[in-house]
């Protein structure tokens, strides 16, 4: 930030009223670094990628980068089969992540709140919470070890102590596999939230359902759950967003295959992008996934968001 | 705390008591069933790493072992390991203390003056975090290698900032919101001026909140594998992109993988556990603050 400190205590005039300036116009100081990456950050991949999606940018192809190319990168994403098939696997997989997700977490942070010692409330959440820590390449990495057919411990146990056959993980079930993968790693963060909604839910509006007789699954629909409204969306939205994002646990996990079996939108773009170096490609399949997206994220912001949570 | 769920059904005094009992032992034992779910990969990667190559990887596994730090001096030795993980924690550390530097000051006008169109602006910033970060690469890809910024620190700091702004911006503007006016309208009354009085009396008061939005963008920061795997090539790879070309190219040292990945795991695991008091503010943008 280049805006003058106000150290000086014996100020030459000059320097008295850059002091002035700076503290008549705080807001403007304090909104402007951040708005200027905000600007960055936002508007400019936006433009940019339009740009791209409207024109070729093949760079195995230099003498015909930057020529306009109409819609014809937006047709290839429809007609292809490819995108679309990424569209279809990105909608099972944050489908199956985010019910998994919510609804382990919602159990757990009740089992744990019901727990009567504080101390070993601590105990569990602290271990519950241990494998968001984890950064999805070395997640990838051990479940590529413990998944692994031939030196894997999980289908050597499956076989050894149950009747089942292990499946190939990887290759027989790979979007289920990726599916109960990110579980692991993000159930902790549903958890925490709902748990922390949960401890906050008034002792008083308890003690008066417990005393009216309400039989345990009344008092979850009725007073618990409603309480913890505004957690249950935010903690569902982020998540939502987040697993939108997905990139890194599956590629590392999979690299979007066998085939194209987990080949997730953000996937298909890093591939089409960088592994057949085509920008102007990639640049439409991101378009039409960011639209999507905010679409998305502004129905439940505005139409849910703010008349429920925020105001 | 509150004990949610014990359901007290009219019944007698001893059978009420026995099924208060048999409640706790069912709780504990599905909570222990998790924890086991949790903690497993963990033991298995570190015991993994622990063991000589020869018996890595054998089955039925040696559950006692003579454990050895063979596998550790091996990826000590592998400088580019050891020169990604240094450059990690100092990337990720730059850009958490940047990206408070300019998030803090700006939730805090957010939270104090009225701005026009407040809420779309606080949308706006709320959507740099629905754009999918592999949509954002490929602009920032070429713009890049036009600024010379392709495979340095500097570039990838920056891309940092833009993970974390609108997580920093959310979260302090609740915290903001919980430090009641009275507090700076004193120090005003004082004679502070309105810088004076923000750092003086309201970044105290917020320290809490500054704290945890720190651990959790040091922890998205940290990570990231997309990032360097586009914009970095040798200065700047960070320890993600390390443990992701053992995966890829070379050929499988099964318990130097492992050992990398403990590596890479262990230091943010001990963090969060030292810190998860902290982590429900952040992580919830603020809406759950208070226990």
């Amino acid at each position: 930030m280049s805006t003058p400190t106000q150290t000086a205590s014996q100020a030459p005039s000059g320097l008295a009223r850059l002091r002035e300036l700076w503290n008549d116009y705080l807001p403007y100081w304090f909104m402007t670094p951040m708005v200027l990456v905000m600007l960055l950050i936002t508007i400019f991949p936006g433009a940019y990628d339009l740009y791209l999606s409207l024109v070729k940018y093949q760079l195995t192809d230099p003498n015909t980068v930057g020529q306009f190319n109409g819609l014809a990168n937006y047709e290839r994403v429809f007609t292809s089969g490819g995108a679309i098939n990424s569209f279809v696997i990105t909608i099972t997989f944050v489908a199956g992540a985010l019910a998994l997700e919510t609804g382990i977490g919602f159990v757990l942070a009740a089992l744990v709140t019901g727990v009567k010692s504080d101390r070993m409330q601590t105990f569990y959440r602290i271990i519950f919470i241990i494998p968001m820590a984890v950064a999805p390449v070395s997640l990838a990495t051990i479940g590529r070890i413990m998944l692994n057919t031939e030196i894997g411990i999980i289908p050597y146990m499956i076989q050894q102590f149950t009747p089942f056959v292990a499946p190939n993980f990887l290759s027989d079930v790979p979007l289920l596999t990726v599916i109960l993968v990110d579980t692991w790693n993000w159930t902790p963060f549903m958890f925490i939230i709902f748990y922390a909604g949960m401890s906050s839910v008034p002792k008083t509006l308890l003690e008066a359902s417990r005393v009216d007789g309400a039989p345990l699954w009344r008092r979850y629909v009725h007073v618990i759950i409603p309480y913890m409204k505004p957690v249950l969306f935010v903690a569902i939205l982020i998540r939502l967003i987040d697993l939108f994002r997905t990139f890194g646990l599956v590629f590392s996990l999979t690299s979007g295959g066998p085939g194209t079996a987990t080949e997730l939108v953000s996937i298909n773009i890093f591939q089409t992008g960088f592994t057949f170096v085509d920008l102007g490609g990639a640049a439409a399949i991101a378009i039409v996934y960011l639209v999507g997206i905010i679409a998305l994220c502004n129905i439940l912001i505005i139409k849910v968001g703010f008349e429920g949570v925020w105001d | 705390m509150a004990t949610v769920d014990d359901p007290r059904q009219p019944d007698s005094r001893l059978s009420k008591t026995n099924r208060e009992r048999l409640v706790a032992v069912g709780r504990h034992a599905a909570l222990l069933v998790w924890s086991f779910v949790v903690l497993f990969p963990f033991y298995w990667i570190v015991s993994m790493s622990l063991k000589p190559p020869r018996d890595a990887i054998s089955l039925p596994p040696d559950w006692i072992f003579l454990p050895t730090v063979y596998n550790y001096i091996q990826l000590l030795q592998q400088s580019s390991f050891v020169n990604a993980f240094f450059n990690s924690v100092f990337m990720v550390s730059a850009s958490v203390i940047l990206v408070l530097l300019i998030g803090v000051p700006a939730a805090y006008v957010l939270s104090r003056y009225d701005i026009p169109k407040q809420r779309d602006v606080l949308v706006w910033i709320l959507s740099s975090r629905m754009l999918p970060p592999v949509a954002v690469i490929i602009p920032f890809f070429v713009i890049f290698r036009a600024l010379n910024l392709y495979d340095t620190r500097i570039g990838m700091i920056f891309m940092y900032i833009t993970i974390n702004i609108s997580l920093v911006v959310w979260v302090m503007k609740a915290f903001f919101d919980g430090i009641p006016e009275t507090l700076e309208e004193a120090a005003r009354v004082d004679g502070a001026t309105q810088f004076q009085a923000f750092r003086k009396v309201i970044l105290p008061a917020a320290k809490p909140g500054i704290f945890s939005v720190a651990i959790i963008s040091f922890i998205f920061a940290w990570i990231e594998l997309l990032f360097s795997l586009v914009l970095t090539n040798n200065n700047a790879v960070t320890v993600t992109m390390q443990v992701y070309q053992f995966i890829g190219v070379r050929q499988i040292e099964w318990g130097m993988l492992a050992a990398a990945t403990t590596a890479t795991i262990i230091p943010v695991v001990l963090f969060v556990i030292a810190v998860n008091r902290y982590l429900a503010a952040g992580l919830s943008f603020g809406v759950v603050i208070k226990e």
